[in-house]
């Protein structure tokens, strides 16, 4: 016996790198609708996400005097990076993913102990680090396809994102804001929410359904898979998800003018994302099986609270480090009962 | 099966295949896991009897509890069932012989244990006849009473032999009607382990019969067996030896850890055992199907406990089986007739792959509690990589535990923490290490982490105890101090009367000194007093004369003393000594240790002068006796 000689001897085979791995298989649709109607730039951006990302951990590997293998190959770096990439427009310049990646990995990982010592979540405070010091960069999204009437081919949007090369239209012409910022300024604005949703640049696409809807349910169809092979538990959906259709609903109820539909906040802005690939990061979230649908209850109601009366169109980032913050505490109150007490 | 059980479990068989966790649908406990059972292996083969190993190695402890203490010499010849030790005072067993044969040794061997030492063992060489005593149990008829029951299977020397090993008379109660439940465990929920499941395809109404046998003694109302749906044959001939009797058979979901003592009860009764207590404490008595078959051979034939069925399976062997075997038989033997393959050349398991350990040396001998001889070739192992605080640890924990947070403190050495988190409930059935993703060793952690807790309680017993002890012997020196120092103010009460007495008998010169500054003048007047107060105290005198007798030397010195000085003077001085021999018959101790200082300087006093070189010699004569004194009260 090698490792160690107390019983168990028999393991059911899992490891790290099968969950990692599952969870990269599970964003394959929501990556090939990214694709499909925003363009080339999110393959782009993910490969110089995952080069950063080897090199970081690397670099780092060898700073923190740990062995580079097996640690590289967690696929945990990965999995940070695809979610980064999920959530920068993609036609922003290389050096916002680099940096994100680079920051998310070092500050979000490294810099805590590595792999299962981060209190926050990687993707998270690296999309929350962009945010705040690249606004422009950041907010500047770019239209699909069918709305710009324009689509940039794989070598339009590597030039443009490595050299910032302008294709033959304006930047312009392809980037604008994300419907979740357009209908917030619309509704300071004074017009209803209802009728900002019927604006020409939100509600087209197939079966009436936006771009955005569709990378949402891409991402549903994935988190859905995830569930199912268990490689993620079934309380961070249904906690996130839950609360935020609660909240939407009351509020949407009380005055529908002012406040959108739940609908739309399912399905715009990083919801789905947030629901089955951000808040399911295991290692900065609760682990009590009560703690984890609190947690995600919790994000769910601050991504709300966020979009309709904080600063940034979108919350997610800030919701989920906030509840990291709190997910000790929760642990603390949220411990099962042991069979016999 | 009830109906409503039979279309859950055929729901669950719909959609076990596509999503296996639906199976921990099937049952009431928290937790589980489905590991590859492996059962068939063992199963292919029939069951083995009547091997003869080259020499039997019988460990004196075989039990939980104390060992059993030998009463056979070295080259004695036994007979099968013979009693060759005797089971010590309180928990313990005996052992007796498995065979006929010569005693060869009485040596330390390795034994089939975690730990790997080496204890004391008695080493039987088979004649190879089998000699058998008859009725070697000396019982005449089946046991009437409680007490005689449990005093035949104490002499029998059985032991649960489902793992634990805890002697048998000893879990049950000595009055009947203190057990409501009386289960019987066939659920045999390691993997590669089919012992108890041939166990009870072939001696199903043993079982049964000793299971009624112990419902009748102790007046137990509901008898029920679990066995896992996995083992049809079992399930088959244990009900039918049931029938005619009120013994419930009910068929168990197939799930690791369903043995489990605590997990069966709650699987059949729904109680849970409260923590820190035992199943008995909530009218719960379990046993393991071997046990019931071992306690079956006790009262119907009189037969001690010596051979056990035993698994020999694993993946690297080539012919498994399960084998009636001699308690004592080396493991290593079994092995090789199940042909190994490749070489067996790793430590063999006993016990199952979810709560087996390795066993030191392959040729440590089969036990009591040895259910099965698991020769499985060792695999590469990945190294642990960090947790990830997945959650599928306290998902499959039967306990309902958070182990990723037991881990966690473990690891940082805050048993405290990890106590709080009842790390102490934990029943190391090895559940979250096979589901670990980052396959960290959490069992070994927590194990580590009991001891570690243990050993910190008995180092802060012990600190107690010291400062408990320590407490005692201050208050003890004081109380000691405080009768001496007591003992010492009588004694020179004593001395200080015996003193007073002499000085006043001697002259005024001393008394004066006493009192530094005294001029003469005073003292002629205080004499003047004195005598005055002597003619009144005369008549009284007797007294004072009988203490003063006692120190007639120095009466005398004095009487010579009284030729030298005035006639008047020594009237005076008597009286003076009567007064104060009086005054200190009176007022006592208190006084005395007043006067201590002053007695010590008429004794220097007594020194200086030549003239009362007899009185000094008394002084000093004293004074050794009241050092010596001293001295012994030290002691």
């Amino acid at each position: 016996m090698s490792a160690f000689t107390s019983s168990p001897f028999a393991h059911n085979n899992s490891s790290v790198q099968k969950v990692m791995l599952q969870v990269q298989i599970a964003a394959f649709p929501a990556l090939l609708a990214h694709i499909l109607l925003f363009g080339y730039g999110i393959v782009v951006q993910w490969f110089l996400a995952v080069a950063t990302a080897l090199l970081v951990e690397y670099v780092m590997l060898k700073l923190r005097d740990r062995p580079v293998l097996p640690n590289i190959t967690d696929f945990s770096a990965l999995i940070t990076v695809t979610g980064l990439v999920f959530c920068i427009p993609p036609e922003s310049p290389w050096w916002v993913i680099v940096s994100g990646s680079a920051f998310a990995l070092i500050f979000g990982k490294h810099l805590y102990g590595g792999l299962g010592y981060n209190p926050f979540n990687p993707a998270m405070l690296g999309y929350a680090f962009l945010l705040i010091s690249f606004p422009a960069e950041m907010t500047q999204w770019t239209l699909p396809k069918d709305i710009a009437g324009y689509s940039l081919s794989f070598w339009d949007s590597f030039n443009h994102i490595m050299f910032g090369a302008l294709p033959h239209a304006p930047i312009d012409s392809f980037t604008g804001a994300t419907p979740l910022s357009a209908v917030k300024t619309g509704i300071q604005e004074g017009i209803s929410a209802n009728q900002m949703l019927h604006a020409p640049n939100i509600e087209t696409g197939w079966l009436s359904l936006s771009a955005w809807g569709w990378i949402n349910i891409a991402f549903l169809v994935g988190g859905a898979w995830m569930m199912y092979t268990r490689t993620i538990r079934w309380q961070f959906p249904v906690g996130f998800l839950g609360a935020l259709a609660l909240m939407a609903w009351i509020f949407h109820s009380i005055n529908p003018d002012l406040y959108a539909p739940v609908s739309f906040h399912l399905l715009f802005g990083g919801t789905m994302l947030a629901a089955f690939f951000i808040i399911t990061d295991p290692v900065s979230s609760s682990t009590t099986p009560m703690g984890r649908l609190i947690y995600a209850a919790g994000i769910g109601m601050l991504v709300y609270v966020i979009r309709n009366w904080g600063a940034f169109p979108d919350g997610i980032a800030f919701a989920v480090l906030l509840m990291n913050i709190a997910v000790p505490l929760i642990d603390r109150y949220t411990q099962p009962r042991v069979v016999g007490h | 099966m009830s109906l409503q059980q039979s279309i859950r479990q055929s729901l669950v068989n719909l959609i076990a295949p596509l999503y296996p966790m639906a199976k921990r649908w099937l049952y009431h406990f928290h937790g589980g896991v489905f590991p590859k059972y492996n059962k068939s292996l063992s199963l292919r083969q029939p069951l083995r009897r009547g091997f003869m190993p080259k020499q039997l190695i019988l460990p004196l402890q075989q039990h939980m509890g104390a060992p059993a203490v030998p009463c056979v010499q070295v080259g004695d010849q036994v007979k099968k069932y013979q009693l060759i030790a005797q089971a010590d005072k309180g928990l313990s067993v005996p052992v007796h012989a498995p065979t006929s044969g010569t005693i060869i040794a009485l040596e330390q061997r390795i034994l089939p244990h975690a730990s790997g030492l080496a204890e004391p063992c008695i080493v039987i060489a088979p004649d190879g006849k089998d000699d058998a005593l008859t009725n070697p149990l000396n019982r005449q008829q089946p046991p009437q009473t409680i007490a005689e029951f449990k005093q035949l299977i104490l002499d029998a020397g059985i032991v649960g032999m489902g793992g634990a090993g805890f002697p048998t008379f000893a879990k049950l109660p000595n009055q009947p009607g203190l057990v409501q439940h009386l289960i019987i465990n066939g659920a045999e929920c390691e993997p590669f382990i089919t012992c108890d499941d041939l166990l009870m395809q072939t001696h199903a109404s043993e079982i049964i019969r000793a299971a009624q046998f112990i419902a009748d003694l102790f007046a137990i109302a509901h008898v029920v067996c679990g066995i896992e749906t996995n083992k049809p044959e079992a399930i088959k001939a244990i009900r039918q030896a049931c029938q005619g009797t009120n013994i419930e058979v009910v068929e168990v979901a197939t799930v690791y850890p369903m043995g489990g003592q605590k997990q069966l009860t709650q699987e059949l009764l729904n109680i849970e055992i409260p923590t820190q207590k035992h199943s008995i404490d909530v009218g719960v008595v379990m046993m393991n199907v071997a046990t019931l078959r071992a306690i079956s051979q006790a009262i119907d034939f009189g037969q001690p406990l010596v051979s056990r069925f035993v698994t020999v399976s694993g993946m690297g062997l080539k012919q498994p089986f399960n084998i009636d075997a001699l308690l004592g038989t080396p493991f290593n033997e079994l092995v090789t007739l199940a042909q190994p393959e490749p070489k067996l050349d790793y430590p063999l398991l006993m016990g199952g792959p979810m709560m087996g350990f390795a066993v030191a040396n392959n040729d440590v001998p089969v036990i009591k509690t040895t259910n099965c001889i698991l020769a499985n070739p060792p695999q590469a192992m990945q190294d642990p990589m960090a947790c990830i605080r997945c959650g599928e640890c306290a998902e499959a924990c039967p306990i309902n535990l958070l182990p990723q947070q037991l881990y966690w403190h473990a690891k940082a050495h805050e048993f405290e923490q990890a106590e709080k988190l009842n790390l102490f409930d934990c029943i190391e059935c090895g559940c979250c290490s096979f589901v670990c993703p980052s396959r960290i060793p959490l069992v070994q952690y927590y194990r580590h982490a009991k001891a570690e807790v243990r050993e910190l309680k008995a180092q802060a017993a012990l600190t107690e105890q010291a400062k408990q002890r320590h407490d005692a012997r201050v208050a003890r020196l004081e109380r000691e101090k405080q009768e001496r120092e007591a003992k010492i103010a009588a004694k020179k009460a004593a001395v200080k009367q015996q003193a007073a007495t002499e000085q006043t008998a001697n002259n005024s010169t001393a008394a004066d000194t006493t009192t530094t500054l005294s001029a003469r003048e005073k003292a002629i007047q205080a004499a003047k007093a004195r005598q005055a107060a002597a003619k009144k105290l005369n008549p009284e005198g007797t007294k004072d004369t009988k203490i003063l007798e006692a120190h007639t030397e120095e009466k005398t010195e004095v009487k010579t003393e009284l030729t030298v000085e005035d006639k008047r003077k020594a009237a005076i001085e008597a009286a003076k000594a009567r007064a104060a021999a009086k005054k200190l018959n009176n007022e006592g101790t208190k006084i005395s240790e007043a006067h201590t200082e002053e007695k010590t300087e008429v004794k220097t006093e007594l020194t200086v002068e030549d003239k009362r070189k007899a009185a000094m010699e008394a002084a000093k004569a004293r004074a050794a006796a009241r050092k010596q004194q001293m001295e012994s009260n030290n002691e």
